[in-house]
């Protein structure tokens, strides 16, 4: 695995006192569409050095709680903090933070290479960081296709490569592991908890329990776009089954 | 802004849209202006005052195609999705789209001097086979090479203004092509004494030539140069101002 050096380690590591910085806080956050509520009242909060899974069925607003935090779109009520601002008043936020919410975000006849190449000029990132973040997904080979011919595995690389551009601190992935096969599961999951040993953050999304409850710290599960429950995974007796009974029962509830 | 300047315009090389673009305004070019320089009659066409009913068209389609330019720099990405990332990494919208507008505008250049430049080419071609004394000076041509680039810049930034108030690739397409190539001209014919202020009449003015010179009196360069920026200004603002309030991506 490639080391992230864009930054002096000194920087990255800190001291943070006796308590966990917060990387990521949402209050009291919503977000209406016309008479549906996508997010109904967020709050949480993500503290530096996790992987915080969110987890709920299919609609459930977790897509649209990312697009919040990134300030893709105007919350109706509460806001939505990354390292205490609002996304939109960060400075170089690509240096802060790296997210993917689609999977194929991409001209199709763009090289892979210059996909990133265009980013990395927006965000005064060098090429030689490109080069070194297709190495990382392990793009190098098809970095010059158009990425019209790459597969879904290989785009969800890219735009991890994307995200990773700036040598962030947290990532934001919304579904990272859609279209992956399990070579390709394996090797994000390596990845990720390699990114949070280094003191770095990740949240990221999936409405398959089996793809988190390997990965994550801990899972907000979501439905209705309401928080049922933030929990850390080492609370849970009986690691993988349990998070999904107690998943399950949660749902539920939330759906009657 | 030089960051995001640079970005645009790698886009702008790296696209096939753009490739596209120029393809398809050549041969649109080639057929109107063939269709016009032997449609019309010899009689009618050694009136020096008809001449711009071939030349000009350098001018509307050079405004057009950049136009167009602008439109999908922003239309395209929001259809593909790459919006997304452009605004995570350049989260200040106005500074995107100002971005995007000048990119546009420095392609518009490009544009409009390979439109204005095909026209003179085939239509001079054309008079010559038919034995057609050519009116235009050589200083027309001058004016008609930079005006028709400068309005072409322009009227790029205008398109991606029109864009992102849009944002419907189709509906931003359609909706230039009909106002420049159908709404403007009617209006040349049925109000002359106000479409010689319309934005293709304007960027006409900047040119010296307009296909639709007969019916229409032209303001100056100056005057056509200034309503022109008015234009862009407010059509770039626009879609400034809808994209900072509008959810995207």
């Amino acid at each position: 695995m490639v080391r992230h050096d864009a930054m002096p380690t000194s920087e990255r590591q800190t001291w943070r006192g006796p308590f966990a910085e917060t990387v990521v806080e949402a209050r009291g956050l919503a977000k209406r569409y016309g008479d549906i509520k996508a997010v109904d009242g967020l709050t949480f909060t993500i503290e530096r050095g996790t992987i915080t899974g969110f987890l709920g069925p299919n609609g459930a607003g977790k897509t649209t709680a990312m697009r919040l935090l990134l300030g893709l779109a105007r919350p109706t009520a509460g806001e939505a903090l990354i390292f205490g601002r609002p996304y939109r008043q960060l400075d170089r936020p690509a240096s802060r933070v790296g997210a993917v919410l689609e999977s194929n975000d991409f001209d199709p006849g763009r090289s892979g290479r210059n996909h990133l190449r265009t980013l990395a000029l927006a965000t005064s990132i060098s090429d030689t960081r490109v080069d070194q973040v297709l190495e990382l997904v392990e793009l190098q080979q098809a970095a010059c296709r158009p990425v019209r011919s790459y597969s879904l595995g290989m785009r969800q690389r890219l735009g991890l490569a994307a995200a990773l551009l700036g040598d962030p601190d947290l990532l934001v992935l919304d579904e990272p592991a859609n279209g992956l096969d399990a070579a390709g599961v394996h090797w994000l999951r390596s990845f990720l908890r390699e990114f949070a040993s280094q003191d770095r953050t990740v949240l990221l999304s999936s409405h398959l329990l089996a793809e988190l409850a390997q990965t994550v710290d801990s899972v907000l599960i979501v439905a209705h776009g309401r928080l049922l429950a933030h929990r850390r995974l080492d609370q849970l007796d009986g690691g993988a089954e349990a998070l999904e009974r107690y998943y399950l029962e949660l749902t539920k509830e939330g759906l009657a | 802004m030089i960051a995001q300047l640079r970005c645009e315009l790698l886009k702008q090389r790296t696209t096939r849209l753009t490739r596209a673009l120029l393809l398809w305004m050549i041969v649109l070019i080639v057929l109107i202006v063939l269709l016009h320089s032997f449609g019309l009659s010899p009689s009618t066409l050694r009136v020096a005052g008809n001449q711009p009913k071939v030349y000009g068209w350098g001018t509307s389609i050079g405004a057009l195609f950049a136009a167009l330019l602008g439109a999908l720099s922003i239309t395209s990405e929001i259809r593909t999705g790459t919006i997304r990332p452009t605004l995570l990494a350049t989260p200040n919208r106005t500074l995107a789209i100002g971005a995007k507008a000048i990119a546009a505008a420095i392609g518009g250049v490009g544009v409009g001097l390979a439109a204005e430049a095909l026209v003179c080419v085939i239509a001079s071609a054309a008079f010559a086979i038919r034995g057609i004394h050519i009116a235009i000076t050589a200083g027309d041509f001058v004016q008609m090479l930079a005006g028709g680039a400068a309005a072409a810049a322009l009227w790029a930034a205008i398109g991606a203004g029109v864009g992102a108030i849009v944002r419907s690739q189709v509906g931003a397409v359609v909706g230039l092509c009909v106002w420049l190539l159908l709404i403007e001209s009617v209006l040349a014919g049925e109000v002359p004494s106000a479409a010689k202020f319309t934005p293709g009449s304007s960027a006409g003015a900047l040119a010296g030539m307009l296909q639709s010179a007969g019916s229409l009196k032209l303001v100056t360069p100056a005057v056509g140069g200034l309503l022109l920026i008015a234009y862009t200004a407010l059509a770039a603002g626009a879609g400034a101002f809808t994209t900072e309030k509008r959810d995207l991506g």
